[in-house]
């Protein structure tokens, strides 16, 4: 809206250069279309976020529990528990290594996934469905799928294919706080490194041919070429790809949870399940409220910190 | 592009007002539908009730309270148990348009008998059907919030051949001879006992109910109270079942398995034991109609104890304007017909004093002491907060299963949270 308005009020030249500013009932009507197209989508907005945002404010101060309709004002109580608590510490600190992890072994993984996928070879397109197919089903049905291999007792069948190749007894993938942190990362980069290496497929598929041509006839080597061309020309596909593996890490809930409820013990508990637990299992919406309002404070502050980075670095390769 | 609609200016002005006034009286018809008709005619003959059950499970039920109240139009709703159908009652309870006939639950009763959101139905004249101990469960301050027709009991089930041969005869009587029972199907190669770890296990339930027991039945009124503690209560029965874990009976491996895995092992003949409720035993039966089956109760040190719960209950809500078809609705959902609808629907352990369900062989030992209210959940007998508590003892429990904490750590862990959920 504001760009519209503000590049209508902007003095047009006529083709014989004299200044042509618009007339003002134009520029009104201008304004009118934009803010109808704007309404829908405005209202939309404001009705799904500023408001319950502004209602998780407030009831981050009181001891609302989802039924009472004239909560108590209790101030920073809610917020001074949170970092009482260890299973909200041990969320928080679960749910940083994971979104962490996630985004950089995806993207070492997903990059040469996609140069090779840029590759000719027969079979080309199938192999690239392939890789794309984990991003295609639900998360859920994902979390099932890898919580029946990944059963921790000898009847898995990860567990009974290790058994029959090397004799090994069972292997608790899900079982042990430790192999149950490492398989929830493996299931993520299983499941999207495929998709983020079509994103970076489209960004190399735009890079002219002329380059590299160019570059072997300087007697460039193939990581030359990698280093100096493919690399810099890719700095604003990882901008896109890392802040949606960042965000989406930091919002991570169904995956780890379907796969091992939060267990054992905290160690896979995430924000959002912590969140959820104890916003509508636990009746507990103003714990609820106070963990959103930081949490959207702290998701805020990694993603600016994030762009910040990733501008500089494409500062520095443009 | 405002400029080149085709309607002029006169005809635009009219056409918005007709719009305006479409939308007003559109806008005015909805909520008049919307609103109830209190003291009005209609008020005892229509009736929304907000279902637990499935659709399949209560049809014959309510095809039956249909035939007898056929001037009564009822309409019902299902719910997903238990988060979905915790969260929406919340929501619809909140914004004004619950159900003239919904469930209370353990995971929601607090909130509901507190928040005053349910009718008390003490003073209706089949109250005396509802057993005691499920009327207990849903009474604050002498008043009766819910009717709960039914219970579960949960407890050891045993494959009976696999059992046989380590040359079993007579379910343990104490915990060490379970123990006991437990290494001589370990040393003949049979695993010898599972329970998922997804949830607070019914072997632990029923050993914390033994202590409840030699408490008088109030212990966790009294941990409320602070006259006791978790540490001095639990700590006993946590020594005792952790056992299976620090002698080597069960794998550490059950911390990350659900309820669903275990029973499919059981299934499969994988198992000797598992620790689960009556409510399986049907799926079970099915899965694997082979097997030869048994319950035992739990054994402690003071005899032994069954872990279970009283089922949801039927409630009324408090701010229904049809509340005569709402109470004739739970009447008939208690009555001796509806309750022996319900019970071939579901095998469920029915508790209602008016009849006497028939039931599984495998529940002839635990019927009788459920029917009677002897069990003990201690996530549905916590008088508050009961969800927070009962997700931080699973968590605390998969940390004990591992090794990674002691059973004195875990009690003074929940004495904490308590603590902390109680704002001191």
């Amino acid at each position: 809206m504001a760009l519209s308005t503000t590049s209508a009020l902007q003095p047009m030249r006529s083709p014989n250069g004299r200044d042509k500013t618009l007339p003002r009932k134009r520029i009104h009507r201008l304004s009118v279309t934009s803010w109808a197209f704007m309404a829908p989508i405005a209202v939309v907005f404001v009705a799904l976020y500023i408001i319950p945002m502004t209602q998780s404010v407030y009831y981050s101060f009181t001891d609302f529990n989802g039924y009472v309709s004239n909560p108590k004002f209790v101030g920073l109580d809610n917020y001074t528990h949170l970092f009482k608590d260890p299973s909200m510490l041990s969320a928080l600190g679960y749910t940083i290594f994971y979104a962490v992890t996630t985004t950089i072994l995806v993207t070492v993984a997903a990059i040469p996934l996609a140069l090779t996928l840029n590759r000719k070879f027969l079979g080309r397109n199938l192999v690239r469905s392939a890789f794309f197919f984990p991003a295609v089903p639900s998360v859920a049905i994902l979390g099932l799928v890898w919580g029946f291999i990944l059963n921790p007792l000898g009847s898995g069948v990860l567990n009974s294919i290790i058994h029959s190749l090397t004799g090994l007894g069972p292997i608790p993938w899900l079982s042990d706080s430790t192999l149950a942190q490492l398989s929830t990362v493996v299931v993520t980069i299983w499941a999207q490194t495929g998709w983020h290496a079509v994103l970076y497929l489209a960004y190399l598929q735009a890079i002219p041919a002329d380059y590299y041509e160019v570059s072997k006839i300087d007697g460039a080597s193939g990581w030359q070429s990698f280093r100096y061309i493919t690399l810099p020309l890719l700095v604003p596909a990882m901008a896109v790809s890392q802040l949606l593996l960042m965000t989406n890490g930091l919002k991570v809930f169904d995956l780890p949870f379907t796969l091992t409820r939060g267990g054992p013990g905290f160690s896979t508990r995430t924000l959002t399940q912590s969140l959820i637990e104890d916003g509508i299992a636990q009746s507990r919406v103003g714990a609820a409220s106070a963990l959103a309002v930081l949490f959207l404070f702290v998701v805020g502050l990694v993603v600016l910190g994030q762009m910040a980075i990733t501008n500089a670095l494409q500062r520095k390769y443009s | 592009m405002l400029d080149h609609t085709p309607v002029s200016r006169p005809r635009r002005k009219t056409f918005l007002r007709l719009t305006v006034l479409g939308t007003v009286l559109a806008a005015a018809t909805a909520l008049t539908g919307c609103s109830g008709s209190p003291g009005g005619s209609d008020a005892d003959k229509t009736v929304s009730f907000y279902s637990w059950d499935n659709e399949a499970t209560l049809k014959p039920v309510l095809d039956e309270f249909k035939k007898e109240n056929p001037s009564i139009d009822l309409k019902v709703s299902y719910g997903t148990p238990v988060q979905g159908y915790i969260s929406t009652l919340q929501t619809r309870i909140n914004s004004g348009t619950a159900a003239d006939v919904f469930i209370i639950t353990a995971e929601n009763k607090t909130e509901i008998m507190n928040g005053g959101f349910a009718k008390d139905l003490s003073g209706e004249p089949w109250i005396g059907n509802i057993a005691d101990a499920a009327k207990a469960t849903y009474t604050k301050d002498g008043k009766v919030y819910g009717a709960a027709t039914a219970s579960w009991g949960g407890g050891i089930l045993y494959n009976k051949d696999l059992l046989a041969k380590v040359g079993f005869t007579n379910a343990p009587a104490t915990w060490d001879e379970f123990l006991t029972l437990c290494k001589k199907l370990k040393d003949a190669g049979i695993t010898p006992f599972y329970e998922g770890g997804d949830g607070i296990p019914v072997s632990l339930a029923a050993l914390v109910g033994l202590q409840n027991e030699a408490n008088g039945g109030t212990m966790d009124a009294d941990i409320w109270a602070g006259k006791t503690s978790f540490t001095k209560t639990w700590t006993k029965p946590l020594e005792e079942w952790s056992q299976l874990f620090s002698q080597g009976l069960v794998l550490p491996s059950v911390a990350g398995l659900t309820g669903d895995q275990v029973t499919s092992e059981f299934e499969k003949g994988s198992v000797a034991m598992i620790g689960t409720g009556s409510w399986a035993l049907g799926s079970i039966q099915k899965a694997a109609p082979s097997l030869k089956l048994d319950f035992m109760p739990v054994p402690g040190d003071s005899g032994n104890y069954w872990a279970g719960a009283v089922s949801p209950g039927y409630a009324i809500n408090a701010k229904t304007e049809h509340g005569a078809a709402a109470e004739k609705l739970v009447e008939f959902l208690q009555s001796k017909t509806a309750v022996e609808l319900f019970q071939k629907q579901t095998a469920a352990i029915t508790t209602t004093k008016d009849f006497t369900p028939q039931l599984d062989p495998a529940l002839s030992t635990m019927a009788p002491a459920v029917r009677d209210g002897k069990f003990y959940l201690p996530q549905v007998t916590w008088p508050t907060n009961s969800a927070a508590l009962n997700s931080e003892t699973v968590s605390l429990l998969q940390q004990l299963i591992q090794g990674q904490t002691t059973p004195d750590k875990v009690a003074s862990a929940l004495d904490a949270k308590l603590a902390s959920l109680q704002g001191k």
